[in-house]
């Protein structure tokens, strides 16, 4: 771990202007540095202010202001000394001064519009198998990734995307992915379909994947994401933590957990990948109402309550917010009896969903999970 | 006041500024148009939105940048040398200014928003109106570093060049900049992110 404090060259991480390295190295400290984290977050918020900073247009009388002020300029200097002034005006022939003027301002554009293409922020691209595409071209070896463009791979090809300077994305078969913006302060790709794997090596909430059903934030983190035709998402984490998230319901998923997503209903519960077969099942009836293999002498919710274990409390600590009334009350009592809350953490708190309780038992949870 | 998004717009080739050299009046038109409006931003937001005092700089600008573009030598990047320019002039202009002003006196940055009252109702607006407001009250050094920065779009490197300053000093000035501006603003923190 890089154990030196990094406040001082935060802006300069914002903006790309550390080398790899050391952006890499700034991007470890901020993950286990709460300090420097809080720091980062507050220049974060000012590069985003700066961001809005408008260009002001010129008024239109400057030009002619400025040329008066030449012309009274050159006369004074010809009455001075009777020589050429620095930079005269020449005679104009008024057809050719449009003529050029025209061809000027068509050069321009062309040229703006060339580099303006030319500069679109990109990702690099390697080929992994296969013959992925960028836009309509197949990729060689190396390939770039601009703003706004697509990459798909068929059934045989993959490729690895590297995000800026803090982390690689690889891209299964028949995938379809997009760059939506990559600046300092914020790397987006959207995952039309097909599956990807990201390793992170940055600070929370700077890369986000948009999905038909949510959006994964990094969290510093390794996951895997998939997305089936009809736009149903499943998050799998491997290391640190992940959020999902559409509008206001939103799913914490650490690493060793899965969470699935669906189109107008958002992140279902996370559970972890050793929870009973029953549990699961259990759960997806609850989350999306998926006719599964359980008694119909049980409802869902007691399958998961009767099934779960202390590290199962990740997917009870969810359900909290997501049941109501009776259910919110035996979901309570069963986490309470796997890991009873800290002092400070009341009954009455938790059914009414106290906010800071509720943070409080979490991190008393976090033990297990 | 019209405002837009920055963008860079690099027209301006070795090519113009020989012609410029050379007393070409269409080639200057051109350097005039390509750079009028980020020397304009510079010059508003050096005098707190005073609009008549940034076309006035505006003016000296140029007319110093075609006097004495002859001397010219593409030792740096153009853009650097001009920038110079710019900077120097706001400050030359700012202490002759403040001889004959109070201290402290200005015309208020919230002008610019108050001329077009309609456009309050966009949060972009609104947000850029409150940046602005917060560069105003930002130490000159820091107003100076953000704006080459993000009206112009500058790298820290050319920042330093232009400013005459190591990178490491660009990057804390930055960085303090930032922090002002995030504490000033730090009700914006949802509509920004």
């Amino acid at each position: 771990m890089f154990s030196k404090h990094v406040t001082k060259e935060l802006s300069a991480y914002c903006h790309g202007e550390v080398a790899n390295d050391q952006s890499r190295q700034i991007a470890e400290h901020l993950i286990g540095c709460n300090r420097c984290r809080r720091q980062f977050e507050e220049i974060k918020l000012g590069v985003k202010l700066a961001e809005h900073l408008p260009q002001i247009s010129a008024p239109d009388s400057l030009w002619p202001n400025l040329q008066a002020s030449l012309a009274a300029e050159t006369r004074t200097n010809e009455n001075a000394a009777r020589q050429p002034a620095p930079f005269s005006f020449k005679v104009w022939q008024p057809s050719f001064a449009g003529v050029a003027a025209g061809l000027l301002i068509v050069a321009a554009f062309a040229g703006l519009w060339l580099y303006l293409r030319e500069s679109r922020p990109f990702w690099e691209v390697a080929r992994l198998n296969g013959a992925p595409r960028i836009g309509s071209s197949r990729m060689e070896e190396k390939g770039r990734l601009a703003v706004g463009q697509w990459l798909e791979t068929d059934g045989d090809s993959r490729a690895q995307i590297e995000v800026g300077s803090i982390g690689q994305v690889e891209i299964d078969p028949n995938t379809r992915v997009r760059l939506v913006e990559t600046k300092p302060t914020e790397h987006r790709l959207e995952l039309a379909q097909g599956k990807m794997s990201a390793r992170i090596w940055a600070p929370p909430h700077l890369f986000f994947v948009d999905t038909p059903a949510g959006v994964a934030a990094d969290l510093g983190c390794a996951y895997t994401l998939e997305v089936n035709d009809q736009g149903i998402g499943l998050l799998h984490v491997t290391s640190g933590w992940v959020a999902l998230q559409l509008k206001d319901r939103e799913s914490m998923v650490p690493a060793g957990a899965t969470c699935a997503t669906q189109p107008g209903i958002g992140p279902g519960t996370p559970y972890f990948d050793d929870a009973s077969e029953n549990f699961r099942q259990a759960l997806a009836k609850l989350d999306f109402g998926y006719a599964v293999d359980i008694p119909d002498l049980y409802s869902p919710l007691e399958v998961v309550l009767a099934e779960s274990r202390p590290r199962d409390t990740l997917t009870l600590w969810h359900l909290l917010a997501r049941v109501e009334g009776n259910d919110r009350t035996r979901v309570y009592e069963r986490a309470a009896a796997l890991v009873p809350p800290p002092d400070g953490v009341t009954r009455e708190g938790v059914l009414q969903l106290d906010e800071q309780m509720l943070e409080l038992w979490k991190e008393r949870l976090e033990t297990t999970w | 006041m019209e405002q837009r998004p920055v963008m860079v717009e690099p027209i301006v080739d070795e090519r113009v500024i020989e012609a410029c050299q050379a007393g070409d009046r269409e080639a200057f038109r051109l350097l005039f148009e390509t750079y009028k409006d980020r020397v304009f931003s510079i010059a508003v937001y050096s005098f707190s939105g005073d609009e008549t005092a940034a076309s006035d700089v505006c003016q000296q600008i140029f007319l110093k940048l075609l006097t004495s573009i002859g001397q010219f030598r593409g030792d740096s990047a153009f853009t650097t040398w001009l920038y110079r320019l710019v900077v120097n002039a706001c400050i030359d202009e700012q202490r002759k200014r403040r001889r004959f002003l109070p201290f402290g006196e200005s015309t208020p940055m919230s002008s610019i928003a108050e001329r077009k009252p309609e456009e309050k109702h966009y949060a972009k607006v609104e947000i850029a109106d409150s940046v602005q407001a917060a560069i105003k009250q930002l130490r000159p050094k820091l107003r100076m570093a953000i704006l080459l920065k993000y009206v112009e779009d500058l790298s820290y490197e050319e920042i330093a060049s232009v400013l005459g300053c190591s990178k490491g000093t660009v990057a804390s000035r930055l960085n303090r900049g930032h922090q002002v501006l995030a504490r000033k603003l730090v009700h914006l923190r949802n509509e920004v992110e």
